[in-house]
């Protein structure tokens, strides 16, 4: 086991995956995050909504969104690293599929291609988590709703925090700029609501 | 007694793509069977390649295996530039 990550750890640095990864992460946590604003806060100012809706909806959106982020990113990964490692391969004069470098590319592929999928779906589930405790009776439907939209603006200001540390920049001011963004489409999605 | 050929010191010309880097190569060519030290200097380097000059030295360096490690980690060998032989005497 502590071999495997050893070599993981290895083909992460050999493919320099691991920058592109974090990048697919922040980008798609965010995409999910929104994605569960416009669905919680759209249905909750239409009207008369059941927490089962939501979840179905949310739940849905997630798996189209993985489904999405996956099969996108694995096309567009094995495209760009399959000409660079031909590149590679015509410069030494050799073929690289079966060398380290043919391994890390194919790991380093699946794994951009799972946390792209993995993040906006996380992002989702989390998002509107509050409504199964409103499905069960816990908690009233409008308690579960401005539960998640504090959840969905948490996350985006730790996404802010997250991508701040990454910029070196003020950490809370980068947090607060994405949690602007939040609170924007929030106010949008509760005009349009109105309507 | 037979007197066996060893081989004690290899200079290789060694053409490699940019990664992995030469001191992640280097740990991982002194893994190889029967290899004690590893020295590895930066003779030219170009858009996607560098071109290494690798001095193995050990107790009984392979040349084949040497080879199979190195084209593993997706380098090729050009030459053999130097390769130091010593007499190792067994019992039969």
């Amino acid at each position: 086991m502590r071999e495997y990550f050893r070599r993981f750890r290895f083909y992460l640095r050999l493919t320099g995956v691991a920058p592109i990864s974090r990048r697919y992460f922040v980008m798609n946590l965010f995409d999910g995050a929104m994605a569960a604003l416009g669905v919680i806060v759209g249905a909750w100012t239409s009207g008369p909504v059941q927490p089962r809706i939501i979840i179905g909806a949310g739940l849905g959106m997630s798996l189209a969104m993985g489904i999405s982020g996956f099969s996108g990113t694995y096309l567009v990964e094995r495209a760009e690293r399959l000409r660079r490692l031909r590149e590679v391969e015509k410069s030494l004069l050799m073929g690289l599929e079966d060398s380290i470098h043919g391994k890390a590319m194919r790991m380093a592929i699946l794994w951009a291609a799972t946390v792209d999928a993995l993040s906006p779906a996380l992002a989702a589930i989390t998002s509107i988590s509050p409504f199964v405790l409103a499905h069960r009776g816990l908690i009233s439907v409008d308690q579960a709703a401005t539960f998640s939209i504090l959840i969905i603006l948490t996350i985006l200001f730790s996404l802010g925090v997250f991508t701040g540390r990454v910029s070196r920049e003020k950490v809370i001011l980068s947090g607060v700029r994405m949690l602007i963004v939040g609170v924007i489409t929030a106010i949008l999605l509760f005009l349009v609501g109105r309507i | 007694m037979v007197h066996d050929p060893t081989v004690k010191k290899i200079v290789l010309d060694v053409l490699k793509p940019h990664q992995p880097s030469i001191p992640e190569l280097a740990s991982r060519l002194v893994a190889c069977h029967g290899v004690d030290h590893v020295n590895i200097t930066l003779a030219e380097i170009d858009q996607n390649t560098e071109s290494i000059k690798v001095q193995v030295d050990g107790s009984d360096v392979k040349l084949d295996g040497l080879r199979k490690c190195i084209e593993e980690l997706g380098a090729t060998i050009h030459s053999v530039d130097e390769v130091e032989v010593v007499r190792r005497t067994t019992q039969k």
